[in-house]
């Protein structure tokens, strides 16, 4: 019989701040952490959710630095967070846990720092720790490192469903019974100078604001973080008394197989059905969703198409929120974070709004809690994450 | 013109976290915790101070400091 899985740490680096309780206290009111952004001289992107006043040195060692680009580093910050949350700091179960991790964009601090050196500066080298930091499991292999993690470990990529995909892997384990634990997440930090100039060229980013689901939205707003959750068999949490926050109840995966940006309704219906599936839950069981939302016209649209298939006259019960509205389009980490948000939502009975929402869209037509939290008893939350690429990841999560 | 004795010193000091007299010409580098990747990163920024390119084969046979000194000297002259 399959391992039930109990979500049982949380663990969230954004703007907000370094702590889940800054971030669930942004959040939960409704602050938008997307700011304006210092300028840089050709980019065209000026605001972005990226954290303030973060200072490496005073969170790192000289020893560790060299080899920690700040995706890394937001990783340990955040999957630290989240096994202290469940009491499994330096605890033996944590040498055999398994840590997934997704990045959308991985090291690209380092990379364009190397690549700088050599293109516009003219110099003849980069730095020789250059592959180690900036490769795309590093973040994984840094978090593995710091915890002592030792059992599986390896990063996820699928753009921004890749904390969602690393949350599967991490559920399928358990289920398995590969593992008794999984710390599981997502971390990216999308603000070098050459990334932020191919966002420009892509036009999907807003100059005015993110707006989910509104008529006037005009793209998405970056964002920076991480967000990580330990998950659980329901017999070892229950074997040491954790605490439980929720379960995660199953999950749903596509792919579009189509256009490598036009979301299609068809990938992302199937993923929901999917999760539904998987789950053993009915449409009419599901009181939140927390979307995908990034605040494009394309993805919210058909986003909205998906939920009226897939939950029929059920959709206009549906409370569906963005939380991409405060703390940005975090790529990678964005499914993980969007997850806790939505654990958090079932914990403490509150649906966070979706803000910046001014002007309602007949085509975009679903309750998204506008601008304002609600306080509402929620038994089954799902999460949506639907990347570039058309890589489809749905989560569904049960109060315990 | 940079002493290369003292440069190699001071860099090798600054990545063994250790006092520039316990960095003498035939120390072995792994005495002074400088391991493989520790080592290109000091090859590294000898390159750098120096401006000079110093081959693959030069650095596989290194196990002193003095043989530091020494390929630095082959290169340089």
């Amino acid at each position: 019989m399959k391992q039930r899985v109990m979500i049982t740490g949380l663990g969230a680096v954004s703007a907000f701040g370094l702590t889940t309780d800054e971030f669930w206290q942004g959040i939960s009111s409704g602050q938008c952490a997307i700011k304006t952004l210092a300028p840089l001289e050709g980019v065209k992107i000026s605001i972005g959710a990226k954290l303030p006043d973060y200072d490496e040195s005073k969170l790192f060692s000289a020893d560790e630095l060299p080899l920690l680009d700040r995706f890394s580093q937001l990783a340990i910050l955040a999957a630290e967070q989240a096994v202290t949350d469940a009491g499994l700091k330096n605890n033996q179960s944590l040498q055999a846990a398994a840590a997934i991790i997704g990045s959308g964009v991985g090291g690209k601090h380092t990379d364009e720092e190397g690549y700088k050196k050599l293109y516009k500066d003219n110099l003849p080298r980069v730095h020789p720790l250059s592959i180690p930091k900036g490769m795309h499991s590093a973040a994984a292999s840094s978090v593995s490192k710091h915890l002592g993690i030792k059992g599986p470990v390896f990063a996820v990529a699928s753009a921004c469903s890749s904390g969602a995909h690393a949350i599967i892997q991490g559920s399928m384990m358990i289920q398995l019974g590969l593992v008794d634990v999984a710390l599981v997440g997502g971390t990216d930090s999308p603000f070098p100078y050459g990334l932020l100039k191919a966002w420009d060229a892509m036009r999907v980013v807003s100059d005015d604001i993110c707006r989910p689901f509104s008529k006037n939205r005009k793209g998405l707003s970056l964002g920076e973080g991480a967000g990580f959750l330990v998950l659980e068999s329901e017999n070892h949490a229950k074997q040491r008394g954790a605490h439980i926050y929720a379960e995660l109840a199953g999950y749903g995966m596509s792919s579009d197989a189509g256009h490598i940006t036009r979301p299609d309704v068809h990938g992302i219906t199937k993923a929901i059905n999917d999760a539904l599936q998987n789950s053993a839950t009915s449409p009419e069981e599901v009181d939140y969703i927390n979307a995908h939302g990034t605040g494009t016209l394309l993805n919210d649209l058909a986003e909205t198409q998906a939920l009226h298939q897939v939950f029929s006259d059920h959709a206009d019960k549906l409370a569906v929120s963005s939380s991409k509205s405060m703390h940005g389009h975090t790529l990678g980490a964005s499914s993980a974070m969007e997850l806790i948000v939505a654990t958090l939502a079932i914990y403490h009975s509150k649906i966070p709004p979706t803000i910046n929402y001014t002007e309602a869209d007949d085509e975009c037509d679903l309750d998204y809690v506008p601008n304002k939290a609600r306080d509402k008893k929620i038994d089954v939350a799902m999460s949506n994450s639907f990347s570039f690429g058309g890589l489809n990841a749905v989560l569904v999560i049960k109060s315990h | 013109m940079i002493k290369i004795l003292d440069k190699v010193t001071e860099i090798i000091a600054t990545n063994a976290k250790c006092k520039a007299e316990d960095v003498r010409p035939e120390t072995e580098l792994v005495a002074l915790g400088i391991d493989s990747l520790k080592a290109i990163t000091v090859i590294f920024e000898l390159e750098e101070a120096f401006d000079i390119e110093i081959p693959n084969e030069h650095i596989q046979t290194i196990v002193t400091v003095d043989d530091i000194v020494n390929r630095l000297k082959g290169v340089l002259h």
